[in-house]
């Protein structure tokens, strides 16, 4: 197939401009990365721009060896992997016969859950029904209160409406029942929503913060996204205390730049593991023509 | 197929499971941790001879920073019950959320701690939904050293916060001044000029700083003076015309003879006029109002600005950053310059603020918890208070305790004392900053009493402001102070501004705010 | 009975269907709806330590109280202005990139660029609101550039003119990649075989991009359309409070800094609650408008 000059301008064009908007985003995170390297009176200084000032690594020593942290990153990888688990199971089975036009009261039952992403309820009575439900200081609390989010949920149904209606007549042809069209068909055919919805999960329940700070009063239940906060308090706020009286090689802004990163990077790397669902054509061979 | 639709059917049955057993499971521990309001009594197994005796106090307190709470056998807890027969039982709010929705959603599901510190007007919310024991009598009996050590002066104030006039909270006393206008001396003196003693003179100083390199890098780097966004931190300038700020923020003093908003006042027209003069002249850095709070310590500590404001006790690790690039570099107590006509001071706000109220809820304990504070008040376990447990909370080195950092897995220490005596300030100096600088921050603080006021305002409770939010965030002050300043708008739209302030719900916070000084001068 | 039966004869046939989705409708009504009910305090004036059972009615006091409040209709206006802008750039924007990412080629590149494109999305808006502040300073990125061309700087984060653009670009900036990902999934659900049947019939890539990839993902972009009208008057709070100053107060402040004033410094509840429902109930009416439309194009959300 020949290509166009105009397409081959195109194409240079594409390259070009992805590739520098792809630098600045990626910058904040070289900077962040830098600094946690440099030197507490350098960072402080606002001399570090994309490489350490006065390397050091004593910031990272510092929290590497902080078991605390470990512990709530044992806690954050648990909540994730098992939230994620069930609210991908949750919202499939939500989705599924939202999608099937045999579901008589479908648009009734979208309205019923529309309305409920529209109209938030305020913050006390979510608590008091939560703690009345008895998961204070539990990790249930972080799951399932949060089990579906509506939007991704309608982002699986619609994937499951898009798919051809020809499945639906050769599924009937073999007899089979909605479970087994849902589990044998449905889902094999789903693969990159079944990964987008899944990522999105997956960063929900890493990111969690809010739901922690209100029902985990057990500091060894505390997610990482809560240890880490600690470090994002400005000083001043805190009782007027000068904070480090030694010396040492780490400090506030350097600790700062660190957790974020140690935050982070694990689920950065979910991403491109996921990306090999996103091929085109999964769908091919499916249809008996 | 039936393995199929068992499998399916399964997975179904597996989330329900999972749902029930995660309700099921909670409740468990919900029980078990749920402490109620009767007394608890310790039956820790670590041997102490009076143990089934202790009172326990849930004890609130937010903004502790890192570490872990200590639990009941904690050698510092252990430590404070043996002396006052109360284990404390300590409540926080995890660093870095929002301290004001937390301590709201524990009243709102009856999970009220025996004592708090309030934060975001929640004493007022209890004092006036009768959720607060009154103290008056049982302050004298309970904890002495805090009904003596605190001035009848502050006991006034707490009065007056509440309309039958009783005592509510205690609060928190701070008898210096804890805020200066600071100064680089080196700066000066690389200018060859005195300190000013008038706006003029400062204006004059503010221009050689610009222009005569005084950080000698040969570049115009200079900003003579800088603040922080939304003009905070840059009281000083409106000290010198008699205008009471607290950090960017206008207070409430006599103004012609009756107590008022600085806000609105002849000073803060003069004051606003004299910034705007300096920020047209560069005197005044022109970024101040977006400098974040890292940008403006850093370029403080990038040895970029010769006079602003900000604590003293706070400043060695400016300092420590300036020397690194100016090893002759030396801050100063700036005396308030004279504007003319004005009266300048430099506002302290020492006494009224609410440090710690016991919820009507926990009355019967009331006793225990005011045992519990009077210990921290008591001159006695001072040193404790300060330095908590050896190895804990502090290790000694050459013979002197020093405070460990806090860290995620160190126990926190229950500190309850908030009050600031000028021994106290010298005590602190003294172990926070190294030898050579303890001399420089102590003059600071001499040259910032020296100017320091006591504001009518002091100890003015939240309560003025119901109804008007907008009046008690100051919005309208700092949108026409920065619109003015940068030259957006001209001087005179001060004028518009008084008018608009008071048509807003400015009058009525003013008689309100009146009526209570009105109340508390009369006793 | 008439209505009954039809529904009683569905859940014979299907009661498959029904029982699978019935973990979904309990959830909702535990979680969702339970709590929904305690929006009556915006109703009252609630008071926190008599909950909500005794706390005293003022029915319609509230919403009076936020209609009468003199900056209400400023905030609103740049409620709704600032929202407008976002669903005509900020919503666009991940398609089109979407589109420019199915255009590389080269795996490789298409899998590190789309990688590096979703970072900004995991920091905060305190750090991006920093890095805007910085970028946009006098001796900022933006400043620099202009100086070698002979400009003088200018402080865009105190200028009135400047804010709203500066909330837009930010926003796309920080969401671009992550809004590409379920774009580029949609993409992926397309039979190639359509792709393929253009090739041959001579269609460039631009053609095919307009008849093939466009169509393809309209379900997916109906559907999030609608997923956002819904919350049109809810902009968050984040973006907007770490951009604001006090210059820029009459065209930046909008409703969830207002509440954070009335809700964070005089604990507020019962207002802020009314402000909330007063939100819900505009998003509720604009997405029924379009999601009738939606019924007539393609398939709404009910």
């Amino acid at each position: 197939m020949r290509i166009s000059a105009s397409e081959k301008w195109f194409q240079t064009f594409n390259y070009i401009i992805l590739t520098l908007a792809a630098s600045t985003m990626i910058f904040p995170f070289l900077h962040l990365l830098a600094v946690s390297f440099s030197s507490p009176v350098a960072a402080d200084s606002k001399e570090v721009f994309l490489w350490p000032v006065g390397f050091t690594l004593g910031t990272w020593e510092h929290i590497l060896q902080n078991s605390g942290l470990w512990q709530s990153f044992g806690v954050t990888i648990y909540v994730t992997v098992v939230g994620t688990f069930f609210s991908m199971i949750l919202s499939v089975l939500t989705a599924y016969p939202l999608s099937r036009q045999e579901f008589l009261i479908r648009k009734q039952v979208m309205l019923f859950i529309v309305i409920t992403m529209i109209f938030n309820a305020p913050l006390i009575p979510f608590f008091l029904t939560v703690r009345e439900l008895g998961m204070m200081n539990s990790l249930w609390s972080l799951i399932i209160p949060g089990a579906i989010s509506t939007y991704n949920m309608i982002i699986i149904r619609t994937f499951f409406q898009g798919l051809p209606k020809e499945l639906d007549d050769s599924a009937k042809i073999d007899g089979c029942n909605e479970f087994r069209v849902l589990f044998q068909i449905y889902l094999p055919l789903s693969k990159p929503v079944l990964a987008t919805i899944g990522l999105f999960y997956a960063v929900g329940y890493w990111n969690i913060f809010q739901r922690a700070v209100l029902f985990l009063r057990n500091q060894e239940l505390w997610p990482l996204q809560m240890k880490l906060r600690a470090y994002l308090t400005s000083p001043e706020e805190l009782a007027q205390v000068n904070l480090f009286l030694g010396d040492y090689d780490f400090n506030t802004t350097t600790l700062k730049a660190a957790t974020i990163i140690f935050a982070t990077v694990p689920i950065l790397l979910v991403y491109p593991y996921l990306q090999k669902y996103f091929v085109k054509g999964s769908m091919l061979g499916s249809l008996k023509e | 197929m039936l393995k199929r639709n068992l499998k399916a059917v399964t997975l179904m049955l597996l989330a329900l499971v999972l749902l029930i057993a995660g309700c099921g499971n909670s409740s468990n521990n919900g029980s078990q941790q749920q402490n109620n309001q009767s007394t608890n009594t310790g039956s820790s197994t670590n041997g102490g001879d009076k143990q089934e005796d202790y009172v326990t106090i849930r004890v609130f307190k937010s903004h502790m920073g890192v570490g872990t709470i200590p639990d009941r056998d904690n050698p510092h807890v252990q430590y404070v019950a043996q002396e006052t027969g109360v284990i404390y039982d300590l409540v926080t709010v995890p660093p870095g959320s929002e301290a004001s929705e937390f301590i709201n959603l524990m009243l709102a599901s009856d999970d009220v701690p025996d004592i708090l510190r309030p934060i975001g007007g929640v004493e007022q919310t209890l004092i006036q939904q009768g959720g607060a024991v009154a103290l008056d009598d049982l302050l004298p009996q309970y904890a002495p050293h805090v009904w003596e050590s605190i001035p009848q002066e502050a006991w006034d104030v707490v009065r007056s916060a509440s309309d039958d006039g009783k005592i509510y909270y205690i609060p928190k006393v701070y008898l210096i001044p804890e805020r200066a206008a600071l100064l680089r001396k080196d700066w000066l003196e690389a200018v060859n000029m005195d300190l000013p003693t008038t706006t003029e003179e400062y204006k004059e100083m503010l221009r050689a700083f610009r222009d005569q390199d005084p950080n000698g890098n040969g570049k115009a780097d200079e900003l003579p003076t800088t603040g922080r966004e939304a003009g905070k931190w840059m009281d000083h300038l409106f000290a010198m015309f008699g205008v009471a700020m607290w950090e960017g923020v206008p207070e409430w003093d006599i103004y012609e003879g009756e107590i008022q908003y600085a806000g609105i006042t002849k000073n803060m027209r003069a004051a606003i006029e004299f910034i705007r003069e300096l920020y047209e002249e560069k005197l005044l850095d022109n970024e101040t109002f977006l400098n974040k709070g890292d940008v403006w310590t850093a370029k403080i500590n990038n040895n970029l600005v010769g006079s602003w404001y900000h604590l003293p006790a706070n400043l060695r690790d400016r300092y420590t950053a300036m020397l690194q690039t100016a090893p002759d570099a030396y801050v100063i107590g700036m005396p308030l310059p004279k504007a003319e006509g004005f009266e300048g001071y430099i506002t302290q706000k020492s006494m009224g603020e609410p440090e710690w109220i016991i919820p009507k809820s926990s009355e019967d304990k009331a006793p225990y918890a005011l045992k519990l504070l009077d210990f921290f008040y008591n001159p006695e376990y001072f040193e404790f208070g300060r330095f908590g447990i050896e190895g804990m909370h502090h290790e000694v080195v050459d013979g002197k305790k020093v405070p460990l950092p806090p860290e995620d897995n160190r126990p926190l220490a229950l500190g309850m004392r908030n009050l600031t005596t000028q021994e106290d300030m010298d005590l602190r100096i003294e172990q926070t900053f190294p030898e050579e600088m303890q001399q420089m921050v102590k003059d600071i603080f001499e040259v910032s009493t020296a100017d320091a006021r006591r504001i009518a305002g002091d100890g003015l409770p939240s309560t003025v402001y119901t109804g008007f939010p907008d009046i008690q965030s100051h919005k309208m002050f700092q949108e026409y102070l920065t619109k003015i300043v940068i030259g957006e708008w001209p001087i005179e739209k001060f004028d518009e501004f008084v008018e608009r302030w008071y048509a807003s719900g400015g009058a009525e916070v003013t008689k309100r705010v009146q009526e209570w000084y009105a109340k508390m001068t009369n006793k | 009975m008439q209505t009954i039966n039809p529904l009683i004869r569905n859940i014979k046939r299907h009661w498959m269907l029904y029982l699978m989705i019935l973990p979904g409708i309990i959830f909702y009504i535990i979680f969702k709806y339970i709590p929904l009910a305690g929006s009556v305090i915006a109703f009252q004036n609630y008071q926190i330590l008599k909950g909500i059972m005794n706390s005293p009615w003022v029915w319609f006091d509230n919403f009076k109280y936020i209609f009468m409040y003199q900056d209400f209709y400023n905030v609103l206006r740049n409620t709704a202005i600032i929202a407008t802008y976002k669903l005509i750039f900020q919503f666009p924007a991940p398609i089109i990139l979407a589109l420019l990412f199915n255009e590389v080629r080269l795996m490789f590149a298409k899998r590190t660029l789309q990688s590096l494109f979703y970072l900004p999305h995991f920091l905060s808006w305190v750090i991006v609101g920093g890095i805007v502040f910085e970028v946009l300073s006098s001796q900022g990125v933006v400043n620099t550039i202009r100086s070698w061309m002979g400009f003088e700087p200018i402080l865009y984060m105190q200028q009135e003119r400047y804010f709203r653009g500066i909330v837009i670009l930010s926003g796309i900036w920080k969401e671009i990649g992550w809004g590409t990902i379920v774009y580029l999934a949609a993409i992926a659900g397309i039979n190639p075989s359509l792709y393929e049947a253009a090739v041959m019939d001579g269609a460039n890539r631009w053609k095919q991009t307009l008849y093939i990839t466009l169509p393809g993902i309209f379900p997916t972009i109906l559907v999030l359309f609608l997923l956002n009208i819904g919350n049109f008057l809810e902009l968050g709070f984040e973006q907007i409070y770490n951009l604001l100053t006090p210059m820029t107060y009459s065209v930046g402040d909008i409703i969830e800094t207002y509440v954070y004033r009335a809700g964070i410094l005089q604990g507020q509840f019962s207002v802020t609650t009314a402000i909330g429902i007063f939100q819900s109930v505009i998003g509720f009416v604009l997405l029924w408008i379009f999601n009738r439309l939606a019924n007539k194009t393609g398939e709404g959300l009910w």
